[in-house]
């Protein structure tokens, strides 16, 4: 069984996705995933930065986000922690995406996004620390997929 | 990584084709969007989107498209996505765009698309 247990640290610039989408892509690689859960993992957690970086930070205010990968053979886990506001993806409603998109609204889906392909979606605020959100898949596919 | 780029192919004075390259992420998302509204100045509002050289998008580019649909078929247009890779077509499954959008496998099928719906 493959341990694996890496961090990068980015800056919030929208630019830094290539390089976690890299990081993601070789720790999928490297840990046993299902070949057909490799690019949703990418996407959840691009989604999930994506947010960090557009509602986490004032603009202007330069802020870092860590990226920790551990996976051991059953569960390729990612904590996502950042310094910025507090923003608890698990306050969002659960949308209808099919009126959602049908009425053309654009944000909101990358929340979505994330309770379809991850098995578990938690989120911790230490006040005047940290945000840390945790995504799980499970890699021997005992979940269904969707944390709810 | 393929850098990103976006190039505009008119077909006749109320069509276009954007053939994109590279990845439509939260980083790119901006360019295609404004690309868009460019032609919607223009009033060209059938668009083919070609995606056959995307390899990575998200919801900010899947974004672009579901915020431009509504007005390219409020003035007689469409927008019609050209070849999505694998990977692509994955996430627009994800978000239910597959009941959504047009697709077609190649430029002249979607050209006669919309010359059908004249």
């Amino acid at each position: 069984m493959t341990v694996i247990d890496d961090t990068i640290t980015i800056s919030n610039q929208t630019e830094n996705l290539v390089r976690v989408r890299e990081f993601i892509t070789r720790m999928v690689a490297q840990s046993g995933v299902r070949k057909k859960d490799e690019n949703k993992i990418i996407l959840a957690v691009d989604e999930a930065v994506s947010n960090i970086i557009e509602h986490a930070y004032e603009e202007q205010r330069e802020g870092t986000i860590e990226i920790q990968v551990r996976a051991d053979g059953e569960r390729f886990e990612i904590l996502i922690r950042d310094s910025g506001k507090h923003f608890n993806p698990e306050d969002i409603m659960p949308v209808n995406i099919h009126e959602h998109v049908r009425a053309g609204k654009r944000h909101g889906l990358g929340i979505f996004i994330m309770r379809q392909i991850m098995d578990e979606v938690e989120y911790r605020y230490k006040e005047g620390v940290e945000n840390e959100l945790r995504l799980v898949k499970y890699i021997k596919g005992t979940g269904a997929g969707g944390a709810e | 990584m393929p850098e990103f780029s976006i190039k505009k192919q008119m077909l006749g004075k109320d069509m276009v084709a954007i053939h994109v390259s590279g990845f439509l992420d939260a980083h790119t998302f901006e360019q295609m969007e404004e690309t868009i509204e460019g032609l919607f100045e223009q009033k060209v509002y059938r668009i083919i989107v070609d995606l056959s050289k995307v390899n990575y998008i998200s919801s900010a580019g899947c974004g672009v498209f579901i915020g431009a649909i509504g007005e390219a078929q409020e003035n007689g247009g469409d927008i019609i996505l050209l070849s999505p890779t694998p990977n692509v077509m994955e996430v627009f499954e994800l978000l239910g765009l597959n009941h959504i959008f047009a697709f077609s496998t190649n430029l002249t099928e979607a050209q006669g698309a919309f010359a059908k719906a004249k």
